[in-house]
């Protein structure tokens, strides 16, 4: 679980977020900062039903940017976990054509981290 | 701060003579469109100083000159507090064509805000030039980027304003830096 939460100005989703881990945190902070409106896990995407219809595979990207109309998944995973993440973004895409998502990775983050000196303890 | 190498102040990526190529047309383009209309360029500082400096001399027709200073993030900070602006422009641009000068787009977030704050203040016109753009971490992309110096991959670059812990902005080049 992230650190604690400061007094967010920019959220503009439901309840409280509670954030899996510090990159989200920090991410969160950051386009606060800035005064973009967003948003955590708003939105579940089915990707495979079963026969029955219960939901076999989803997806929930961790941010949306309501003015942009973009989510934005953030990923520190080891690369063989990537590769899982890659194909539930491409089925994403497949399903949902017109929705638009980024996946920032690791690599990313860290220039993020660089940029804007992003305090990642996790 | 780390030690750097004596060679691994980067390597070449654009040459002082390719940057004033461009610059100069960039400067062509400008006074083209906003003949007539004497803009007022608005950079940030500091980084598109050096920019705005090259630009300026390019654009033949008259315009203005204002600078804005923006509290950048800082993690470390503990990034609490919002964007505000540390230096505010000295003139009103209450019906007047504003052009921004960035050294670089990005995320998009510090073009948004600033673009956002001036719209306030019912310019006649708000348009951005950047030196470089950078698109592949864009969060932002409904921004009036009307003129780009040149698109760069994500990599880290010095020179020409641009710095590592304040140093190597005087390069007169840009240089690709090893990390």
């Amino acid at each position: 679980m992230a650190s604690e939460v400061p007094d967010f100005q920019a959220y503009c989703g439901r309840g409280e977020p509670r954030f899996a881990n510090d990159v989200e945190l920090e991410c969160a902070k950051l386009l606060d900062y800035y005064r973009v409106p967003w948003q955590y896990e708003p939105t579940t995407f089915v990707l495979e039903r079963a026969a029955d219809g219960s939901v076999v595979e989803a997806f929930k990207p961790d941010f949306y940017l309501p003015e942009q109309d973009l989510y934005l998944e953030l990923t520190v995973m080891k690369q063989s976990l990537v590769t899982r993440k890659n194909r539930k973004l491409r089925k994403l895409r497949e399903l949902y054509p017109d929705i638009r998502i980024k996946l920032f990775y690791k690599r990313d983050i860290q220039r993020l981290a660089e940029r804007y000196r992003l305090d990642l303890a996790s | 701060m780390p030690p750097v190498a004596s060679n691994g102040i980067g390597e070449l990526y654009l040459s002082a003579a390719e940057i004033r190529t461009r610059v100069d047309e960039l400067g062509a383009a400008i006074a083209r469109d906003y003949e007539g209309r004497e803009p007022l360029l608005v950079s940030t500082l500091k980084t598109s100083v050096f920019f705005l400096a090259d630009l300026s001399r390019a654009i033949s027709i008259p315009h203005a000159l204002d600078f804005i200073a923006l509290a950048g993030y800082d993690g470390r900070g503990g990034g609490s507090s919002g964007v505000r602006l540390l230096k505010d422009l000295d003139t009103s641009i209450e019906g007047r064509d504003v052009l921004l000068v960035e050294d670089v787009v990005d995320t998009g977030l510090t073009l948004n805000y600033v673009c956002k704050t001036l719209s306030l203040r019912a310019p006649a016109s708000l348009n951005a030039v950047t030196f470089l753009d950078r698109p592949y971490r864009r969060l932002v992309d409904d921004l009036p980027v009307r003129y780009v110096g040149f698109t760069v991959p994500d990599e880290f670059f010095v020179g020409y304003g641009f710095d590592l812990d304040e140093r190597y902005r005087h390069f007169p080049d840009l240089r690709l830096l090893k990390r």
